[in-house]
């Protein structure tokens, strides 16, 4: 007796907790639309959408959110609950409280089954929430997702929701995003106007992307002198520039004014079908490949009527004397079009003035990385006057240096600091012992030098080529030299470009400290210009033309991790920069490292301003540098900073 | 000066003599199946080298003009007669294919096919105007000579008349070869890119002749060609022009002070070296069956200056030794017939090992044998130079005095 009193005690009292549970704002909200809801019909369900949304209570939210994802359920008594799975197990959550109450059993429930017009609907009304969700993360989901998909609709939330924002960028791009719609979607043509306006300074991709559909025209066609209905963008002349004559008889072949014209194909394909023992409308078919007798038999079958007749260059060009072509524009309204012309015309200005900014970037960039190869080779080619072919490879061996230390190291950051001294002392041995065997040997005799060294960079490429293999090997940049300082859509730069540039001032100040501050400079120079003489006052030539060649080499070696890390590892990376290297050194004027900045700086900007003018050939880019470059030395044979007097050697 | 032509070059006779021997030892050895096509074909490629080196010797070796741009001229006259090959080569396979049809191709339609079987590579069907003489075999011929010549004249008259000399003109010229490298590597030049022109061996309307006869054609006509640029360079050098050339190459200011115009003499040797080189490319080129951009990378254009070192410049038959030492020594290190050598933990790869020697190998002759392959003939006619101090400076340098050399 005691265990049914108390079974029945407790089945009261979870009913009672039940009830009193759902006896809430939103449950009463549902039940004002249940009816509707449940109908679940694309044309009626609007109003439904609208009280809920209008109610706003702060539940509302999950709510539709769960009606969207198809988790909303009525049960027998015509009460609404969410249901939610978690780990198998179908659990019934309240649509007020959001309290979880038990199990549920759909069986005796109902689920409210939304079509995809209906989730659609429901979404437009969830932005509202997302763009005023206090998470700034999902706000900046809400407005990706309305810039991937516009629609009219999304126009009022957004328009709500700018007030209420706190985060100055957010503020910003809802701000955008608004006029982008109101130029799309807005319904008076001043806001539209005004909306586009707004935007005639804003740089940004997305702006741009959204600004041309406006002007997409489409091409009318017109009996001489009448004008078109509609936007008129433009007249167009058939053979110009915008308009080929064959487009323009396509477009009046496409409107039925004219007859369409069988091709050199068609015409071949009509006589082969109607041949007749050898000849073609009465043509014998040896002679057809005549284009004269072609034509012949081809009138012939169209005189028959077998075929179209063939349209005449003449009757072409009369025919499209007949009519006047026009663009028109798709958007009926002119001051829409007029103000959106102007705002690309605008943007494009400023566009081009923050690309001329990123070319800038971009050659100095290059410039650097030509410095820095070539820097080197202002040690032993300008200061010493030693062809150096090998050069390049000193530059490759930097790089596997760095390759290898990046294999034994795994911390990037600590393998890069490691890197670049043992990069200077394997380049700096290296080119102290080719010095010793074999450069030595040669002074005076440049031609022989150049063909010796190169005999090293083939043998020491090759070499390259049989220990690491052929294909490239990765250099990995540490994570903070991996991203790039984007200023906005146009302008940009990465962070490895500015470390370059970086380390080439590095170098520049090294290279005038040696020279002009240190003990070793003054001996280099002083060896350079009178051998005999520097021997005479107690210095080694020897030993500082060894030092001096292994400093630039060590140089060299150190250019090639920076390298390295910008391009790839290669065999034949060296042999990439060679030429330039030297370019860049002889441009510049021979002897003087301020010539060799210039000359890294005319090479990347002249390369860099000729890419501009094709921007997808960067080959012909190199091809017309080089060209220019050749043109240049005609003016300016010793460099743009040529030494003068004793120094310059004769 | 005295004497005549062949008595001032003694060597003229002897190479002609000794090619013409080669040429028949080989022609006979091939028709009894003594040596294989493609050997024939090596040799042949190897005449064409050595005619190319030859041209070298001539700016480098007499004018002291070290060009590393010869290889782009070589590459040109290639370029030039090949462009004749595939178009007459592809018309005849066009007609062939359109002469099956019911209704015969109109010119206009064969045009059309050709420049798409051509041009299809590169994205194209139309010919380029570039290619306008390329369906005439004479005019195709005189570009192969043009082409190169024009491009050394304009190149050499901007070079020579701004003074530039020595180690900035090869610089400048690798330049050049590098510009013209990049430049046909694009589609748009008109010369199918990087794919270059390809099927050279197979000479139009010959479909039904041999290859190995085609070989044999191929070797005679280099080694005619060859035994000619040899007379003609031995007639250029041997007389008051050649006599000029050496002073340009040992003392250019000297002979500007004598009122030579030394400008004139440099470009019209750097010219008539190009012509030479377009002609030996001509040749070359269709025995190897391919010609493309790759052929004038930096590399490339050394190893014409790498024969003449290591043959001996500044003797023409020193170039052509070079040249065909070296060529045929590399054919046979790189085709694989050796087999490896195990050292150890070290494996010798001959086919990768063989530039490595032949890198260092230069670096040797440069040191201890300046005066190359060629100098072995000094030692065997007995030609001593007079006894001057110090290191042997090499042909050009090396008339000098020892103090001098080292001012």
């Amino acid at each position: 007796m005691t265990r049914i009193f108390k079974t029945a005690l407790a089945a009261l009292w979870l009913t009672l907790g039940a009830v009193a549970a759902q006896a809430g704002p939103v449950q009463d909200l549902l039940q004002e639309q249940g009816d509707l809801i449940e109908q679940s019909s694309r044309r009626t369900i609007q109003p439904a959408i609208e009280a809920i949304v209008a109610s706003g209570l702060p539940r509302v939210q999950p709510v539709l959110q769960a009606w969207q994802d198809k988790a909303l359920w009525r049960d027998g008594e015509g009460r609404f609950w969410r249901v939610i799975e978690e780990g198998g197990a179908e659990i019934l959550v309240d649509v007020d409280t959001g309290e979880r109450i038990g199990p549920a059993e759909t069986d005796a429930m109902a689920q409210i089954k939304p079509n995809s017009g209906i989730r659609a609907l429901i979404g437009t009304a969830l932005v509202q929430f997302q763009l005023s969700d206090p998470d700034p993360a999902r706000r900046r989901e809400a407005l990706v997702s309305i810039s991937r998909d516009p629609e009219p609709e999304l126009l009022a939330p957004l328009r709500a929701a700018i007030e209420t924002e706190t985060d100055a960028d957010l503020h910003a791009r809802k701000i955008r995003l608004e006029r982008l719609l109101t130029m799309r979607f807005g319904t008076d043509e001043a806001g539209r106007v005004a909306a586009i306006e707004a935007l005639s300074t804003d740089t940004a991709v997305e702006t741009r992307a959204a600004l041309n559909p406006l002007l997409t025209t489409r091409l009318a066609v017109v009996p001489a002198g009448a004008t078109p209905e509609g936007n008129l963008a433009r007249a167009l002349q058939p053979g110009g520039e915008e308009l080929s004559i064959t487009a323009a008889y396509a477009r009046l072949v496409d409107a039925g004014l004219a007859p369409a014209r069988p091709s050199a194909a068609d015409i071949r394909a009509a006589l082969e079908a109607h041949r007749e023992g050898g000849r073609v409308g009465g043509v014998a078919l040896e002679t057809l490949g005549d284009p004269a007798a072609r034509a012949r038999a081809y009138d012939a079958l169209a005189r028959e009527g077998l075929v179209p007749p063939r349209v005449e260059e003449s009757d072409v060009a009369a025919m499209l004397g007949a009519h006047d072509f026009f663009d028109v524009y798709a958007e009926p309204s002119a001051a829409v079009t007029d103000a959106a012309r102007a705002a690309i015309t605008s943007i494009g200005i400023r566009v081009g003035a923050l690309q001329g900014v990123d070319i800038g970037l971009d050659a100095l960039s290059l410039a650097s990385i030509y410095f820095l190869a070539a820097i080197g080779l202002a040690v032993t080619f300008g200061v010493m006057g030693v062809i150096n072919m090998a050069h390049g490879e000193f530059i490759m061996m930097g790089a596997y240096t760095a390759y290898l230390v990046q294999q034994i190291v795994p911390d990037r950051t600590l393998s890069l600091i490691a890197a670049l001294p043992a990069a200077f002392i394997v380049t700096f041995v290296a080119g102290v012992a080719m010095e010793r065997l074999v450069i030595r040997h040669l002074y005076h005799r440049p031609l022989e030098t150049l063909l010796a060294t190169f005999g090293i960079s083939i043998a020491l490429q090759q070499l390259a080529k049989i220990i690491f293999g052929t294909q490239a090997r990765p250099l990995t940049a540490p994570d903070w030299l991996g991203g790039a300082w984007i200023v906005n859509d146009v302008v940009g730069i990465s962070h490895i470009r500015i470390a370059i540039f970086v380390l080439a001032l590095m170098f520049l100040g090294f290279f005038l400290f040696l020279m002009k501050r240190t003990r070793l400079g003054l001996e280099t120079r002083a060896v350079t210009q009178n051998p005999g003489m520097a021997a005479s006052v107690g210095i080694d030539p020897n030993r500082v033309n060894m030092l001096t060649f292994g400093l630039g080499s060590g140089i060299a070696g150190i250019a090639g991790v920076a390298i390295g890390l910008y391009a790839k590892v290669t065999s034949e990376m060296g042999a990439d920069y060679i030429v330039q290297s030297f370019m860049t050194v002889v441009v510049g004027g021979v002897g003087n490292i301020w010539g060799t900045l210039a000359g890294a700086a005319m090479i990347g900007g002249l390369q860099k301003g000729i890419e501009v003018l094709n921007p997808s050939n960067t080959l012909a880019a190199q091809t017309w540098m080089i060209v220019a470059v050749i043109i240049f030395i005609q003016f300016r044979p010793r460099g743009i900073i040529a030494l003068r007097g004793r120094a310059a050697g004769d | 000066m005295t004497g005549s032509f062949l008595a001032r070059n003694p060597s003229v006779p002897l190479v002609l003599g000794l090619l013409a021997l080669a040429t028949v030892i080989v022609t006979v050895m091939a028709a009894s199946g003594g040596v294989s096509t493609s050997f024939v074909k090596t040799l042949g490629m190897t005449l064409c080298l050595a005619l190319a080196a030859l041209a070298m010797d001539l700016v480098w070796g007499y004018a002291g003009i070290l060009s590393l741009g010869n290889i782009a001229f070589f590459a040109l006259g290639g370029y030039m007669i090949g462009m004749w090959l595939m178009t007459a080569r592809t018309e005849a396979i066009v007609a062939e294919s359109l002469a099956g049809q019911a209704i015969p191709p109109t010119p206009a339609e064969i045009r059309d096919a050709v420049g798409g079987q051509i041009f299809g590579v590169v994205g194209s069907t139309e010919f380029p105007a570039i290619w306008a003489f390329s369906g005439s075999l004479p005019a195709q011929l005189a570009l192969v000579v043009l082409v190169p010549s024009l491009l050394a004249l304009v190149f050499g008259w901007l070079a020579f008349r701004s003074r530039v000399t020595g180690v900035y003109l090869s610089i400048l010229t690798q330049a050049m070869t590098l510009a013209l490298a990049l430049y046909l590597f694009q589609n748009d030049a008109g010369l199918r890119g990087n794919n270059g022109l390809s099927g050279l061996q197979n000479l139009p309307g010959m479909g039904g002749v041999p290859q190995s006869t085609v070989s044999l054609w191929f070797l005679w006509s280099s080694a005619l060609m060859l035994g000619l640029g040899y007379v003609l360079c031995a007639w250029v050098v041997s007389g008051k022009f050649g006599a000029i050339l050496r002073g340009i190459r040992d003392n250019e200011q000297r002979v500007r002070f004598l009122g030579y115009p030394v400008e004139g003499f440099k470009l019209a040797v750097f010219t008539l070296s190009a012509a030479i080189t377009g002609v030996a490319g001509a040749l070359y080129y269709p025995q190897a069956g391919i010609v493309n951009p790759a052929e004038m990378m930096p590399i490339a254009s050394i190893y014409l200056a790498v024969w003449v070192a290591i043959g001996g410049r500044g003797r023409l038959y020193g170039a052509m030794i070079g040249a065909m030492v070296v060529s045929l020594v590399s054919s046979f290190f790189t085709s694989g017939q050796l087999p490896d050598l195990g050292l150890g933990p070290v494996r010798i790869v001959w086919v990768d090992w063989w530039l490595v020697i032949l890198g260092l190998s230069f670096v040797a002759v440069t040191l201890f044998a300046p005066r190359g392959l060629g100098g072995l003939v000094d030692l065997w006619s007995q030609r001593r130079r007079p006894a001057r101090h110090g290191a042997d400076l090499g042909p050009d340098r090396g008339s000098f005095r020892e103090e001098e050399a080292e001012a």
